[in-house]
């Protein structure tokens, strides 16, 4: 009788496991896998390059400074090389900038950035894979008040912040029998300070520094994760054992 | 019931002691973080950091209080009568060499100072943590008794202290005003006190 | 229940503790209590896998209760902005996990307990369906569930309102729109239910105050009449017979065995552990649960001037929810969207009346007839089909079809919207048609005993 039970599992289990293979079909927007990294170098790497970059116009302000420590910086470097801001290693990662003054020189404050490795995860792939890929699809645009447009942000109000670094990209537009627009980046016309392969690698580096910002705590909680899982197999196994006594007799 | 109990008592038993113990240790080790979290957080840490003070416009006599974790820390710059008192108070003291009090090593001294011209305390009464109040003045012109020779009063249960923070004897309070670590730049020329640190070695955040 | 004097009172052994034990229990029912709910509540002997999901719903409800108490030492109910433009409330979240000591352990705990406490409580109530748990006389146990089942409704809107994120908040905004299809005065009523025109930080402080006072008490108080009401009728079995008729001379039933230690160290403590092995490796492994149990967009703040462009509710409300969006046609002169809303709700209430609208012989699926074996498997696919069909937008095809202009059935056949009209119907149908088709279905006979090998 059994049997029965076990089928309607199998139907909703079915159902269940089906249904994102489902949801894949339907994958409009393209985006690179982003390389993410947990290695210490290339986290303090993108941790630089943050602050140099995006720690202007965006804050962190969830993220206490002295909480850098956790890859590897020692308390001088980063009252010495990180903050540019005033305050101490013990102050929180914010921006002279305040909100209203954000809206009215981009149009829209420009977004806080300590949680953005995790809100911008969707089905189409996660959040650093979107990161990874934006940064790099800015493209000259000459109908837009920044002089930037983006591939995968059509009209966004951030100008290319990394365009010392990669150059000017174009992009050409091509409007199939639908009507629908494509956008294809061209290779920079304007060169970088960096070679495409640097750039690609810098980029990994700031999304590899904000998806561990996004939760600093995920490689600890996965390590203790490890722990209390073996522990509670072994334990599983203890209390069937023990469970199994108290039914010996029961006929 | 009985009946059957018996017979599997002797299995049952030893793995009814592993579950239990080893459900207890988990339980225990679930608890860990629920307790953490009642601790300082971060941002309390952060806020709890060493404190600077520009004490170069103190004048003589004068007191300041700055914050530390949440808690005044006076910084008395003592008159030299005001130093000369602190010896003559000494018999009516419950603990004039600050032995059960609370304090660093190097503030461990008649003066309970680094610099003797300079008290820094933490500004709360060791009874039950409120903040005394300046009685500076000599005799009877503070409303205290006629021999008083400058020093605290708590308002809350009338403990009494000297200049050096140290407690008189039959008072509540138990101990001495608590000395907080705390490092001059140049104790020769003291201008900046840095509060929460015991030297400048791990001055930082 | 037989909590009363027909217990005997403690003895003491002459120790210390016995005599501690006997003063305490001549002025409290102690072991009264105990052997009553505990050693003396006989159950059947052949419970299954399925009777599990029980026990796991109480140890999820402590979970919630525990990290639940933990968490309002450090959150802070307030929609104003910080400095740099975050609301203090989603602000004090992330607090909790960056900068309390075990904060996220706690949060991680009480977010993922919540979508485990739908999942084993849609599973519990499943059982109920499967051994007809709510037949006679255990109605009132089944109503109790279901507004138990309503009570974890609200306390799980009410909270994921609370991290004040975009999902809480246009989630919030969305279903509380509902309460403006009523006629008339509908619109007064959503005002004064959000105190103000929008949802603000007056609807983020009374939802706090709900969430973490007034539906945790209810929700406590029927828990215990849930159970007060089934140790008095006392369990159902998979067999679906009752264990009451056969009793030995000391009047235990024949095929019961006491609660404890049988069923709670023997049958529950196993299980449960089995569920925590799941539950932490979700907490340490998988907190987003895929962006289904900690939704994406809601790691965004709240922003009343822009909704997210994907909106749909955490998983376990999307079933109701695809019953809500299934009503598209204006009846009778009432707009489709009260139509929606009534059916939402009657996609729960009418759960209630199942012991009723079942009238078949035999109780459990065991002994019943093939009608309602294939029904029933229907019934199942509809649930899931409505469940992932709520997470979807309304233009959902399935397989990624796009259709096509002109006639052709595929662009039905695909359609999620068609599949959430023609599943919403199918699970009404079930209950509605109940009286017939399981009167007429074929049982088999079923015996006197349960099974128990």
């Amino acid at each position: 009788m059994k049997t029965h039970a076990i089928k309607f599992l199998k139907y909703l289990a079915a159902a269940v496991l089906f249904a994102p293979a489902l949801a894949m079909a339907s994958t409009a927007m393209h985006l690179d896998k982003a390389p993410v990294s947990t290695d210490q170098q290339k986290l303090q790497h993108g941790a630089k390059l943050f602050v140099n970059y995006c720690l202007n116009c965006h804050s962190a302000s969830l993220m206490r400074y002295n909480q850098l420590q956790k890859i590897g910086f020692d308390k001088e470097t980063i009252e010495k090389d990180l903050i540019f801001t005033g305050g101490n290693a013990g102050s929180m990662m914010t921006i002279g900038m305040t909100p209203d003054d954000g809206k009215a020189w981009f149009g829209t404050a420009p977004p806080d950035l300590s949680l953005m490795a995790r809100a911008k995860a969707s089905e189409f792939g996660s959040g650093a894979d979107y990161l990874y890929t934006y940064l790099r699809s800015f493209y000259r645009d000459k109908n837009r008040p920044t002089g930037w447009n983006n591939k995968v942000f059509a009209n966004v109000g951030m100008p290319h912040a990394l365009w010392d670094l990669q150059g000017e990209q174009a992009a050409r537009e091509t409007v199939d029998e639908h009507g629908a627009k494509t956008v294809e980046l061209v290779a920079p016309t304007v060169p970088g300070n960096m070679s495409a392969q640097d750039f690609d690698e810098a980029v990994a580096d700031i999304v590899s520094f904000l998806v561990w910002m996004g939760e600093p705590v995920a490689e600890s909680r996965k390590f203790i994760g490890i722990f209390v899982l073996i522990f509670l197999v072994g334990y599983y196994v203890l209390t069937h054992k023990l469970g199994k006594t108290y039914w010996k007799n029961i006929h | 019931m009985s009946d059957q109990k018996k017979d599997c008592d002797c299995d049952r038993r030893g793995l009814l002691l592993a579950t239990t113990v080893a459900g207890g240790a988990a339980v225990a080790a679930a608890a860990v973080p629920f307790v953490a979290s009642l601790a300082p957080s971060e941002r309390a840490k952060a806020i709890g950091a060493p404190v600077v003070a520009d004490i170069s416009k103190l004048a003589p006599g004068e007191k300041m209080v700055v914050k530390w974790r949440g808690k005044p820390v006076w910084i008395l710059r003592r008159t030299p009568e005001m130093l000369a008192s602190l010896e003559t108070v000494k018999e009516k003291l419950s603990d004039p060499d600050s032995e059960k009090s609370s304090q660093p090593d190097y503030t461990k001294n008649p003066t309970r100072a680094v610099n003797k011209e300079y008290l820094v305390a933490v500004g709360i009464c060791t009874h039950l943590g409120c903040s005394p109040s300046d009685k500076f003045k000599t005799g009877s012109d503070e409303g205290m008794a006629t021999d008083w020779a400058g020093g605290f009063l708590c308002p809350c249960h009338g403990s009494i202290f000297d200049l050096a923070g140290r407690v008189f004897k039959g008072q509540p309070a138990p101990t001495n005003l608590e000395i907080p670590p705390h490092v001059y730049d140049d104790p020769a020329n003291p201008a900046m006190v840095t509060i929460g640190i015991d030297s400048t070695d791990s001055k930082g955040a | 229940m037989a909590a009363n004097s027909s217990f005997p009172k403690y003895q003491s052994d002459g120790t210390l503790l016995g005599n501690a034990l006997e003063w305490f229990d001549a002025r409290f029912p102690l072991t009264s209590l105990w052997k009553a709910h505990l050693s003396e509540y006989y159950a059947p002997k052949n419970f299954n896998f399925w009777y599990f999901f029980g026990s796991m719903a109480i140890v999820v409800l402590i979970i919630q209760f525990v990290t639940g108490i933990f968490l309002v030492m450090h959150y802070q109910p307030n929609a104003n902005l910080t400095p740099s433009g975050l609301p203090i409330a989603f602000e004090s979240v992330e607090y909790i996990m960056r900068e309390v000591p075990g904060g996220w352990f706690i949060r991680y705990m009480h977010s993922t307990g919540a979508s485990f406490f739908f999942i084993v409580v849609y599973l519990h109530m499943f059982r109920g369906m499967l051994y007809g748990s709510y037949r006679k006389p255990r109605e009132l146990i089944w109503i109790f569930g279901v507004l138990i089942f309503l009570c974890l409704m609200a306390i799980a809107f009410m909270g994921y309102l609370l991290p004040w994120g975009q999902m809480s908040y246009w989630g919030a905004q969305v279903i509380l729109s509902f309460f403006s299809a009523i006629p008339v005065v509908g619109e007064d009523i959503s005002t004064l239910i959000r105190g103000d025109y929008v949802v603000a930080g007056a609807t983020l402080n009374r939802f706090f105050a709900l969430h973490v006072c007034a539906v945790p008490l209810a929700l406590l108080g029927l828990v215990v009449a849930h159970i007060l009401a089934l140790h008095e009728v006392g369990s159902n079995n998979p067999d679906g017979v009752e264990i009451k008729k056969f009793k030995d001379e000391k009047g235990i039933p024949l095929d019961g065995v006491p609660f404890h230690p049988q069923y709670t160290i023997g049958h529950d403590l196993p299980a449960n552990v089995i569920m925590l092995i799941f539950f932490f490796a979700v907490i340490f492994f998988w907190p987003e649960g895929g962006g289904y149990f900690l939704e994406y967009n809601n790691f965004l703040p709240a922003d009343p001037m822009t909704t997210p462009a994907h909106l749909a509710p955490v998983w376990y409300f999307t079933a109701f929810y695809s019953m809500l969006r299934a009503m598209t046609w204006n009846f009778f002169w009432i707009d489709a969207k009260i139509w929606g809303v009534i059916s939402m709700f009657a996609g729960v209430l009418i759960l209630a009346f199942l012991p009723w609208l079942d009238r078949s012989p035999a109780k459990s699926i065991r002994y019943r007839g093939p009608i309602f074996k294939v029904l029933l498997a229907f019934f199942v696919v509809s649930f899931a089909m409505l469940c992932y069909l709520g997470t979807k937008g309304t233009e959902y095809h399935f397989f990624g079809y796009t259709p096509t202009e002109g006639f052709n059935p595929l662009n039905i056949l695909l359609s999620g919207s068609f599949h959430t009209k023609f599943w919403t119907f199918y699970y009404f149908l079930f209950f509605l048609t109940m009286p017939y088709w399981s009167k007429i279905d074929k049982c088999k006979p079923v015996p006197e005993r349960v099974t128990f090998k």
